[in-house]
């Protein structure tokens, strides 16, 4: 090929590109939400002279360009494989696929997060649950289950730094319990289906005049594409998603303090209309809610201070308490929670994921 | 506004150039000038004026060398005007400096002002100054036409990081310029290259020193990570800046200077600051070296005032005094004794030996305080408590093994010499729209995602 000709290419192709993007962007409809990465979009900013001269309006034009941008995905997709073949990185945006699972890195561990997360509970412990029943678990993430060649948490000074300052109170270990195939390979949460055993050990670590013989169903969705499925945009193969129910399960009655309504304990219309297909579990990411057992043969009730993996195993606790409270801390601020509650004599579970506690994020 | 900006890319770009090419050419430095006020405006709104202030300013005492040349008065209002220019720079970037040393020497109480900087303040001040020293050396006729003054020193391709372009250089071309092909083409691929250097390498190396900064397991093999990886940053941050500068002039007709030729090529001290950053450390070697006597006279005393200078010039803090001294004090060395020396090395030991210093100031250049300076320099040499690996300092060794030997590569002159030795020069012109479009796409993909991007000249 000549020069002149590689010119006239070269010239040709970059003015059709930034131009057709010019156009495109300008002519497409904004949209709300990335279902992908499960977060609103910025929209375009409001253009005031204070919004100018105070030079806001650049950062939320650049924010508003990049969410709206045209195949915004595909673009995302690029980038991932560039920089996962080309350029060898270990993981792009903290994401990597390992035998097709994605993984994201929660590292380093953040003794100063840790220690405010574990000073939250103990303040909970103080003003609400002395002379209670308490027991804590902490769930690993799935990284735990990986070679030491994976960049991951010191797991035994993570949980060394809890029993320093949960010390007065009872824990329960998972980690021996769970195995990587006890996690979707799409998303950070536990299966379900896999929690059995870990169930029957909560239930009798908490009460040990608890039994564990339900028998559940597993019911099976359909497809699931977790979390880390749409923001680290990969192509790996979607998980299942399964739930077990019995007839304890399905005749209680779960009742949401936010909007206050009453709802079954698998909120199957999640299943088609949420992007989060996991909030079919005790109807997903909420404060507080509580789950009513109508065929409890005893009147105990159980308290769990929670995060998301909280939602799935919850369920599989109801054959001992006639009623469960789910309360999740980064979303309601612990100080007002006797408005809603009444501390009596429940049994209390603190179980927070590390990635929950590894950051600063309970009220 | 930042070049690797989907804003910049996909509207700003677009929009000026349709603009600027289907106006009649007696309109198209007025598109170009209004296009660089809105470009300058779109970051820093309030800073506009201090500019516009600066343009002004810089025309007037043009017009007046220019009355007055060749009387003693010339003289006056050149060195009024450089006062004056100065005053700007000094007030806006280095007041505070100033006063906290003052307060810390004196043991007084004097309130900070808290002044912000402009951005870009350093390039376009240096430009100016160049223009009226140059005015009254008789170097350049006097600009009579306020928009060409006021396009030269705002011309948004080089307003904010440089180079710092003399108005010698471009004089004619504010007048009369080509628009070709050829040059446009020459300017996209310029442009393309800026931006993956400046994407692709530097901020990803970027995130790397980031990571570095706050590790609590930083081993032997972290600090040399960290240490290879700050100089390619910088390098890769600044010339691909400088690439796109060069390649954007290029798209609207001018040709402006190179700012690097290879400086990790470089085979000693001297020789490398005659590759880095060289429309800086000519202005100083024209407007500060030469006039205070250069090799002639005060010979040692002038290069430390130069490099001082230069030091300051990077921002107003200590190390980047402490960097300016020690490349002045280096120099030094070179000149008086050690080149001979060095000269008789082979010629790969030389390039060690000046990436090696040059490494070495770039931790004081990007160091925050002397303590942390002092540890990222024990670090390289396993002085103190640290071990020599750890699992994170592995991880990202393997992590970013690739991105740091393409740095590597492309930082020298390996791969222009494999490409010159092809012989196919058919298939490297197939090959180049091809390259280029594929680095652009990538290069915006990674824009899109919202990747850590940050200039770090634009500070200066």
């Amino acid at each position: 090929m000549k020069s002149e000709t590689k010119n006239i290419i070269i010239v040709f192709e970059f003015i059709i590109i930034i131009s057709i993007f010019f156009i495109i962007n300008i002519l497409k409809p904004d949209d709300k939400i990335s279902v992908y990465e499960r977060r609103k979009l910025a929209s375009f900013p409001e253009i005031s002279l204070e919004n100018i001269f105070e030079g806001n309006i650049s950062n939320q034009l650049e924010e508003y360009a990049m969410d709206q941008f045209v195949s915004r995905d595909v673009f995302r997709k690029i980038k991932y494989y560039f920089n996962t073949n080309i350029l060898k990185q270990k993981d792009t945006n903290k994401f990597f696929i390992k035998n097709d699972g994605i993984y994201k890195i929660e590292y380093p561990l953040n003794e100063i997060a840790l220690k405010k997360s574990t000073q939250k509970i103990n303040n909970v412990i103080d003003k609400y649950l002395k002379g209670m029943n308490i027991c804590y678990a902490v769930i690993p993430d799935k990284n735990y289950y990986l070679q030491d060649e994976y960049l991951k948490i010191d797991y035994d000074k993570f949980i060394s730094i809890v029993k320093d300052e949960l010390k007065d109170i009872k824990y329960i270990d998972l980690f021996s319990e769970l195995s990587i195939e006890d996690y979707y390979r799409t998303d950070l949460h536990w299966k379900q289906e896999s929690l059995e055993n870990v169930a029957s050990k909560i239930s009798l670590e908490l009460n040990s005049q608890n039994r564990f013989n339900s028998n559940y169903e597993k019911i099976k969705l359909g497809n699931f594409y977790g979390t880390y499925y749409g923001q680290a945009l990969v192509d790996v193969n979607p998980d299942n998603l399964i739930y077990l129910n019995n007839d304890i399960i399905e005749n209680c009655i779960t009742y949401n303090y936010e909007n206050k309504k009453a709802n079954k304990v698998y909120d199957l219309e999640k299943y088609e209309n949420s992007n989060d297909k996991y909030d079919i579990f005790v109807s997903g990411a909420t404060s507080l809610i509580s789950i009513e057992n109508p065929n409890a043969k005893t009147s105990k009730e159980l308290i769990i201070f929670r995060d998301s993996f909280g939602s799935s195993i919850a369920p599989l606790l109801l054959e001992n308490y006639s009623k469960i409270t789910l309360i999740d801390l980064r979303y309601i601020n612990s100080k007002i929670l006797n408005d809603f509650i009444e501390f009596k004599n429940q049994d209390v579970l603190f179980l927070y994921s590390t990635i929950v506690l590894n950051q600063d994020i309970l009220k | 506004m930042v070049f690797s900006s989907t804003v910049f890319l996909f509207y700003f770009l677009p929009i000026v150039l349709f603009i600027y090419y289907i106006v009649p050419k007696k309109f198209k430095n007025i598109v170009l000038l209004i296009f660089s006020i809105i470009f300058y405006a779109y970051g820093e709104p309030k800073f506009i004026f201090i500019m516009i202030f600066s343009i002004v300013f810089t025309y007037i005492f043009g017009i007046l060398i220019n009355k007055y040349k060749n009387t003693k008065y010339s003289k006056i209002i050149l060195i009024i005007s450089i006062c004056f220019n100065l005053g700007i720079l000094i007030y806006f970037k280095y007041i505070d400096f100033i006063i906290e040393n003052i307060n810390l020497w004196l043991s007084s109480k004097i309130d900070l002002l808290y002044v912000l900087l402009p951005i870009g303040i350093s390039f376009y001040t240096f430009q100016t100054i160049s223009y009226l020293i140059d005015l009254y050396r008789g170097k350049v006729e006097v600009q009579k036409n306020f928009l060409n003054l006021a396009l030269y020193v705002s011309l948004f391709p080089q307003l904010i990081a440089g180079p710092i372009v003399r108005y010698k250089d471009i004089k004619e071309q504010l007048e009369y310029r080509s628009h070709t092909i050829e040059k446009f083409a020459f300017g996209i691929r310029r442009f393309i290259i800026g931006l993956s250097k400046k994407v692709l390498i530097a901020n990803l190396l970027g995130e790397l020193v980031n990571i570095f900064m706050i590790s609590n397991e930083k081993s032997v093999i972290f600090f040399w990570i960290y240490a290879i990886s700050n100089m390619l940053q910088i390098y890769f941050d600044f010339s691909g800046y400088s690439d796109m500068a060069i390649g954007l002039g290029n798209m609207f007709g001018f040709e402006f200077p190179e700012n690097f030729n290879y400086p990790y090529s470089a085979t000693s001290i001297t020789d490398f600051w005659r590759r880095w950053h060289i429309s800086l450390s000519s202005w100083f070697r024209d407007y500060v070296y030469i006039p205070l006597g250069g090799n002639k006279s005060k010979n040692i005393r002038n290069i430390l005032i130069v490099w001082i200078l230069t030091g300051l010039w990077h921002g107003a803090e200590w190390n980047f005094i402490i960097w300016g001294v020690y490349f002045g004090i280096l120099l030094i060395i070179e000149k008086k004794f050690l080149f001979k020396y060095i000269e008789k090395f082979p010629k790969v030991l030389r390039i060690i030996y000046t990436d090696f210093i040059v490494m070495m100031s770039f931790i004081i250049f990007s160091g925050t305080d002397v303590n942390q300076i002092l540890e990222n320099i024990k670090g390289l040499f396993g002085i103190g408590n640290i071990s020599f690996k750890s699992n994170e300092s592995i991880y990202y060794l393997k992590s970013y093994f690739v991105i740091i030997v393409i740095g590597i590569i492309a930082s020298t002159t390996i791969l222009k010499k494999v490409i010159n030795k092809f012989k196919f020069q058919k298939f490297i012109n197939l090959l180049e729209p091809i390259v280029l479009m594929i680095l652009f796409i990538v290069s915006t993909s990674y824009i899109i995602d919202g990747s850590f991007n940050p200039f770090l000249y634009f500070r200066f």
